[in-house]
């Protein structure tokens, strides 16, 4: 047990440092993670940066340099991941291509699937993940999409639902039924599907806080390729929400620092509203701080875990954690603000309206990647050992 | 940022672990009720780890963990985990090495009648574990000044938890003292207190682990409905809390740890989160550990009472976890 990093980490913490002074984009610095992207797509800077990243080997450190990284050790992913959120920098704003479809292509594509991953992570190439249906949510595999092989072409018909980046997306990586007889995990495989194929319909959603981001995807008719089924037929469960496996022991960062940056703007608001001096507000604040600083202990305790190469059953508890006390944060943010926190957009009310558009953002984290209730299905079943339910 | 125990942690947790049990157990804490002397045989196994006291701190509350998980009793703990850090920080280079090498133990006078651990003026201090079986009492005054006397005619009280005893002490007359007032640093008394709460919280983690590992081995064995009760979501959830919550703490507390043994800048932040996150995971260990074993962890027979009762003075001594928020909240606000 030791606090601190030794001098091979510091070393790349401060080339890290010294790249970012120099090239971060202004608009990304600062970044509020608790906001979602609204309407207009994907700004141009956040292109410019991604490729950049990409570029100069610094968007997955722990990939050799052609795939846009250096070949970097565990412990200097998480270091990554530590600088990128001090800053609240993100390193693209959509992240199903770079995050879950190269690892994935790298995993189980055949060659020539694989020669899409570099457009993928340079984010040249922005992809959608075709998951969640109307009648498959926490049930994923209960997903109904049908796609039935005629000749050398599967014919897609079905629905897809919350599909992130739909509307911008080049391609889709989709699931899809492929044996309705099956028992439902074993008939499912992993399409690629060309977002431009006729037949396809994308139909924006939107979301509580009034954006749309994400999309209803319709399928009719759709006429994909058999080379674009990923790995084997029947076999696509496996291929489930791949991530870097370099940066797993780091995913949890950037959601603790989101925290962290909450927490900080939430002192700042207390004494700007005059309420630091209530004991009730100073209670809160102080019993938010314990919460927060538990879990980036927490995040370290499972990254040593992951460096160790044991599973670190930590990344359970800190998806199910980190996204309630961010809800929790935003609340109390609503609280301390006060009445003015209905208002949407005025410079007199205290942040301008922030705290009640986070708190609105906030309710898709304890839903979004698995809600909080499956995370604790999953923590009691497969870390706690409890029979199933 | 390494939170892997090395080789000699483990064997230390380990070795804590095997001598708990094999020399103590829940029907000797209950023969404790009546009779103290039988936790003798126990201390003086123990006072072979007084060395811990000048080592990391990460290794004392790896130690105290498993004290707190099996409710150890008599000395030892406040001798370690009290009394050698003000010795030490006092410069008492005799009085330090009785304890570590030579099985000397001590207690700490310092709370006030409210429980609040800091210098007081008052004449009599409360809550000094311990105080009728050790061989030593550092009493804390104003100034700070320190104190530190042999054995003293303390007043029992009567508190919940039988397996940790608990007095009052008076603050011996200047004249009567066997040393003279020593005055401290208030900045030296500070990391001293740091410690204390460290190494409480540890004590509190190991208490809240045995309540939750009760509570889990009774839900995958009790059914009701034809099933085990450990299948059905409300328990799970309950489970999984408490799980959360446990690791939360035990992160705080060895990060604490290690940031007090690193004299990092964040330490008094951190031991103020060590000593809250532990009471906060051990309660809910405690009240949603009563809820899954239903009437029969209600009863006198089931051991369950005895970890709430020592959480519940755990949580109490150094400061609750209310008391350790509000002062973070004067440190980040």
């Amino acid at each position: 047990m030791e606090l601190g990093w030794g001098p091979d980490e510091e070393a790349f913490r401060a080339e890290l440092a010294a790249f970012l002074d120099a090239n971060a984009p202004p608009e990304a610095l600062g970044h509020d993670f608790a906001q979602d992207e609204g309407d207009g797509g994907i700004p141009q800077w956040a292109r410019d940066w991604q490729a950049r990243l990409f570029d100069s080997g610094w968007l997955v450190p722990g990939y050799p340099p052609e795939l846009g990284g250096r070949d970097a050790t565990p412990a200097q992913s998480l270091i990554y991941m530590e600088e990128l959120a001090m800053r609240g920098l993100p390193r693209a704003l959509h992240f199903p291509g770079y995050a879950i479809v190269a690892p994935s292509l790298l995993e189980f594509g055949s060659d020539e699937q694989q020669a899409l991953v570099p457009a993928a992570l340079r984010g040249d190439t922005v992809w959608c993940i075709g998951m969640s249906e109307p009648g498959a949510g926490s049930d994923l595999a209960s997903l109904s999409t049908r796609a039935v092989l005629d000749g050398d072409t599967f014919i897609v018909n079905g629905q897809k639902v919350w599909t992130s980046y739909a509307m911008w997306a080049q391609m889709c990586f989709c699931y899809v039924r492929t044996d309705p007889n099956a028992a439902k995990h074993k008939g499912i495989s992993v399409l690629i599907i060309d977002m431009d194929t006729d037949g396809i319909d994308i139909r924006p959603l939107r979301h509580l806080s009034g954006n749309a981001e994400f999309a209803e995807v319709f399928f009719e008719d759709v006429e994909v390729p058999v080379t674009n089924v990923v790995g084997d037929v029947n076999d696509g469960w496996r291929i489930t929400m791949g991530s870097l496996a370099h940066e797993r022991g780091g995913l949890w960062v950037q959601g603790v620092s989101g925290l962290e940056h909450a927490l900080g703007d939430l002192v700042k608001l207390a004494k700007a509203t005059g309420r630091d001096t209530d004991p009730v507000v100073r209670r809160k604040l102080a019993e938010a701080y314990v919460t927060v600083h538990s879990l980036r202990a927490l995040g370290y305790k499972g990254f040593s875990s992951f460096a160790q190469g044991s599973s670190a059953p930590e990344h359970s508890y800190l998806k199910l954690a980190t996204s309630e006390q961010g809800k929790a944060l935003y609340e109390l943010g609503v609280e301390i603000a006060g009445g003015p926190a209905i208002v949407t957009d005025n410079d007199w009310a205290p942040g301008s309206g922030r705290w009640m558009r986070s708190f609105f953002t906030s309710f898709a984290s304890t839903i979004a990647g698995g809600s909080s209730e499956i995370q604790r299905n999953i923590i009691a079943e497969r870390i706690l050992g409890l029979p199933r339910g | 940022m390494d939170f892997a125990l090395n080789d000699e942690q483990q064997l230390l947790r380990d070795t804590a672990r095997a001598l708990v049990t094999r020399e103590w157990s829940t029907a000797l804490v209950r023969a404790h009720m009546g009779d103290p002397s039988v936790a003798d045989e126990l201390t003086k196994r123990l006072t072979d780890w007084g060395a811990l006291a000048e080592g990391p701190l990460v290794d004392l509350c790896l130690f105290l963990e498993e004290c707190g998980a099996g409710l150890v009793a008599g000395p030892f703990v406040p001798t370690v985990g009290l009394y050698a850090p003000l010795l030490a920080t006092l410069g008492d280079a005799e009085g330090f090495t009785a304890v570590t090498t030579g099985g000397a133990t001590g207690t700490v006078a310092i709370a006030d009648r409210t429980g609040a651990w800091v210098p007081n003026d008052g004449a009599t201090k409360f809550f000094v574990p311990e105080a009728d079986r050790v061989d030593h009492v550092a009493v804390i005054g104003p100034g700070p000044s320190v104190t530190v006397t042999g054995p003293v005619s303390p007043r029992f009280i009567a508190t919940v938890d039988t397996s940790r005893r608990l007095f009052e002490v008076d603050a011996p007359p200047s004249t009567a003292s066997t040393a003279p007032a020593v005055r401290l640093d208030p900045d030296l008394l500070a990391d001293v207190q740091a410690r204390w709460y460290v190494a409480a919280a540890a004590e509190l983690i190991g208490t809240a682990r045995s309540m939750f590992e009760m509570a889990l081995a009774y839900a995958k064995q009790r059914e009701q409905f034809g099933r085990p009760i450990g299948s059905f979501q409300a328990i799970q959830h309950k489970l999984a809390n408490m799980a959360l919550a446990n690791e939360s703490a035990w992160s705080a507390v060895y990060y604490a740890a290690m940031a007090i043994d690193a004299a990092d800048p964040d330490r008094h932040r951190a031991a103020h989160v060590a000593k809250a996150a532990a009471g906060t995971a051990a309660k809910l260990a405690a009240k949603d550990g009563i809820q899954i074993h239903g009437g029969i962890g209600y009863t006198w027979e089931h051991d369950l009472h005895l970890f709430i009762r020592r959480f519940e003075s755990s949580e109490h001594l150094l400061g609750t976890t209310e008391w350790h928020e509000d002062r973070l909240a004067d440190l980040i606000l």
